[in-house]
C-alpha cells in the first residue's frame, strides 16, 4: 500500500467486553489522513471505549488495530508521541495554572529549549481564548474554560492525530464555533478524529463519519456519501386546484412507492417517495401537469441532514 | 508548522523511565509548592517534638524520651505515608487524572516510581529529617550528653525505613483494590499491630518469626528486647539485622508489584 493513502487509524474486528459485557464489537474502521472523522453514536454507543483502546488505556479483548502503522497494544508508547487527546470529562491538577498545566504536558513531549516551549504553551493559549486566565489556577476555571484547557493540552504538541471525546460538549456557542475552527485549521497539519452529540458540527466541518451502535459498526464513509444515502429518495409537491385525479395518476406509477398528503390553505402538499429518484425528478411534474386543472405551487426533492441519517440508521432503519 | 516547531527539541527518552522526569518534577512541585510540605512539618513539630518538650517536663528518663520519640515518629509519618500514598493512586484514579497523564508519553512504572520518589523525598525531608533534627538539639539540651549523632541518625534511619514499608505498601494496595477503606484499613491493621502489644502478643504467640520480616521491630520494642533504633540511638550492638533486610525486601517486592498492576489498569 502507497503510504501515502495508509490510513492513520486502522483497526480489525476490535472488541472489548467488560465482564461479559460487549462494549464494542469487531470494530473494523478506518481514518484517512488529514482528514476530520466524527464519531457518532448515542450514549453508551462504545465510542469512548474504542478511543480509549485506540489510545492504550484499555485493552481488547479482540482483534486489534494500529495507529500510525504501530500496533495499539504493542507499541503503544510511540503512538502517544504522536497523539493528543482530550477526554470526556477533562480532568486536571487543580493546583495548577492553565500554563503550568500546559508546560507539563508539553515537557512529556519536548526535552527544550525552555524558551521555544514557553512560546508554544503561549501560542497554544492565545489559539484557545486563555491567554488572560493563563496564570490564575484551573480550581477556579468554568467548564467552558476547563474544556478550552483540555482542548489547548491535547495540541501543544501540534499532534498528527487529535483524539477529542466531546470537544464541545460543555461549551456555549462561541465557544464551539472556535473550537470547530482550530479543527479546520489543524487539518493541514493532523487527522482528526472526534466523537460528539451535535451533529450540525459533525456535517459543519467533517470530511468522514462513522456511527456506532450498540457496540457495532454501522455506517462509515465520506459525509457527502453518507447524505446522499441518506437522502431518502422523497419529493415535496405542492398543487392548487383539483388534486384527487392528479393523486391518482401519482399512486398508478410503479416506481412511486408512497404519498402523504397535507392540505392547507386551499393547497395539497404531497410528500412522494420513490424508488427511483432520477426517473422522478424528471417525471413527476409534467405527470402532475398533464392532466390540467391544478397549478404547481412548489417542488423540490427532500434534504435530510446528517441528523435525519443518524436517526434512521441507529433506529435500525437503514437508508 | 511555525518557525517555533523546528526549534522545539523531542524528547527522546524510550522504555521504562518515559516521562518519569516530568512526572517527577510535578510531583515534587505538588509536594513543595502547595501547603502540603508545611502541614506535614507542622504535624510532626508539633506531635513528636513538642512532646520531647512535655516528657522533658516529667520524671522520664532522658533515654526513654528519645526512644519514645523514635516510635512516635514512626507511628505518625507512617501514618501520613499511608494517607499520602493511598491518594497518590486512588484520588488520581477516582479522579480522572491518572487517566489523563497516562494517555501522554509516561510509562506505568515512571507514573507509580514519579508517586513513590517524591513522597519517599517529601516524608524524608519533613517528616524525619526536620523533626529528628530538632529532636536531636531538644534531647542533647535535655541532658543526654553522650548522643552520638550518628547512632542516632541510624535510628532516624531505621525509623524512615519503617515509612518506606507502610508508603509501599500503601501505594500497593490502592493499586490492587480500588476503595479506600480496605487499603487504610490493611495497612493501619499491619502498622498498629506493631505498636500495641495488645495486639502483636496474640499474633507471636502463633508465629513468632514474624519479627524478623516484619518492620515492628525496626524502632518499638518487643517482649522486653530493645528496638533496633533504640539499640543505635544509645550505642549498643543490634540484636538481629534480619527486620532490616527483610524491609528492605519488602518494599521492593511492594513496588514491583505496585508497578506490575499498574502496567494492567485500565481507564
Amino acid at each position: 500500500m502507497n503510504a501515502s493513502i495508509c490510513p492513520v487509524i486502522e483497526t480489525r474486528g476490535l472488541s472489548k467486553s467488560y465482564r461479559g459485557v460487549q462494549a464494542l464489537k469487531a470494530l473494523d474502521l478506518q481514518v484517512q489522513p488529514h482528514s476530520i472523522c466524527g464519531f457518532l453514536g448515542p450514549n453508551g454507543a462504545g465510542k469512548t471505549t474504542a478511543i480509549k483502546l485506540l489510545l492504550g488505556l484499555a485493552q481488547p479483548t479482540g482483534g486489534g488495530g494500529r495507529v500510525f502503522g504501530k500496533d495499539i497494544v504493542k507499541e503503544n508508547d510511540e503512538i502517544r508521541r504522536r497523539v493528543g487527546y482530550l477526554a470526556q470529562d477533562p480532568r486536571f491538577y487543580d493546583y495548577m495554572t492553565a500554563r503550568e498545566t500546559l508546560r507539563f504536558v508539553a515537557r512529556f513531549f519536548y526535552a527544550g529549549p525552555r524558551a521555544a516551549i514557553e512560546q508554544r504553551i503561549a501560542e497554544t493559549l492565545e489559539l484557545v481564548g486563555l491567554a488572560d486566565k493563563a496564570d490564575r489556577p484551573i480550581k477556579g476555571f468554568s467548564g467552558g474554560e476547563r474544556q478550552r484547557l483540555g482542548i489547548a493540552q491535547a495540541q501543544v504538541n501540534y499532534p498528527d492525530l487529535l483524539i477529542l471525546d466531546e470537544p464541545a460538549a460543555s461549551l456555549d456557542p462561541i465557544g464551539r464555533r472556535d473550537v470547530l475552527e482550530v479543527l479546520c485549521r489543524l487539518r493541514k497539519h493532523a487527522t482528526v478524529f472526534y466523537s460528539t452529540h451535535i451533529l450540525d458540527d459533525v456535517q459543519r466541518v467533517s470530511d468522514t463519519v462513522v456511527i456506532l451502535n450498540k457496540g457495532q459498526l454501522v455506517a462509515q464513509g465520506p459525509i457527502e456519501e453518507l447524505m446522499a444515502r441518506g437522502q431518502a429518495a422523497a419529493f415535496t409537491l405542492t398543487v392548487k386546484g383539483d388534486s384527487a385525479p392528479v393523486e391518482a395518476r401519482l399512486r398508478s406509477q410503479p416506481w412511486v412507492t408512497g404519498i402523504e398528503v397535507m392540505s392547507k390553505n386551499g393547497r395539497v402538499s404531497w410528500q412522494i417517495r420513490v424508488s427511483d429518484p432520477d426517473l422522478a425528478e424528471v417525471e413527476l411534474v409534467p405527470l402532475v401537469l398533464a392532466g390540467g386543472g391544478v397549478t404547481v405551487c412548489e417542488f423540490e426533492r427532500n434534504h435530510q441532514n446528517l441528523e435525519d441519517v443518524f436517526l434512521s440508521i441507529v433506529q435500525g432503519d437503514k437508508p | 508548522m511555525n518557525a517555533n516547531e523546528t526549534l522545539l527539541i523531542p524528547s527522546r527518552v524510550r522504555g521504562w523511565s518515559m516521562g518519569l522526569a516530568n512526572m517527577l518534577a510535578k510531583e515534587n512541585t505538588a509536594w513543595w509548592r502547595t501547603r502540603r510540605w508545611w502541614l506535614v512539618c507542622l504535624v510532626t513539630l508539633v506531635l513528636l517534638n513538642g512532646n520531647i518538650w512535655l516528657n522533658a517536663r516529667g520524671d522520664i528518663r532522658i533515654e526513654r524520651n528519645g526512644v519514645v520519640f523514635l516510635e512516635m515518629a514512626a507511628m505518625v509519618v507512617s501514618i501520613v505515608a499511608i494517607s499520602l500514598g493511598q491518594d497518590a493512586i486512588l484520588g488520581e484514579r477516582h479522579s480522572g487524572t491518572a487517566a489523563w497523564v497516562l494517555s501522554k508519553p509516561l510509562r506505568r512504572p515512571a507514573f507509580i516510581l514519579a508517586k513513590l520518589g517524591a513522597h519517599a523525598l517529601g516524608l524524608l525531608a519533613t517528616g524525619i529529617v526536620l523533626p529528628g533534627a530538632v529532636a536531636y538539639y531538644q534531647l542533647a539540651a535535655y541532658g543526654w550528653r553522650d548522643l552520638s549523632p550518628a547512632g542516632f541518625a541510624g535510628a532516624l534511619g531505621l525509623a524512615y525505613l519503617n515509612v518506606l514499608f507502610y508508603l509501599t505498601l500503601a501505594v500497593m494496595l490502592a493499586t490492587l483494590v480500588n476503595g479506600r477503606g480496605p487499603v487504610l484499613g490493611i495497612t493501619l491493621l499491619v502498622l498498629m499491630s506493631g505498636m500495641m502489644q495488645f495486639l502483636l502478643r496474640p499474633i507471636l504467640n502463633h508465629a513468632p518469626w514474624l519479627t524478623k520480616v516484619m518492620p515492628w521491630m525496626l524502632v518499638t520494642g518487643i517482649d522486653s528486647k530493645p528496638s533496633l533504633g533504640a539499640s543505635l540511638a544509645v550505642g549498643d550492638p543490634l540484636l538481629t539485622v534480619a527486620p532490616i533486610i527483610a524491609t528492605v525486601l519488602w518494599c521492593v517486592l511492594f513496588t514491583g508489584v505496585a508497578m506490575w498492576r499498574m502496567r494492567r489498569e485500565e481507564f
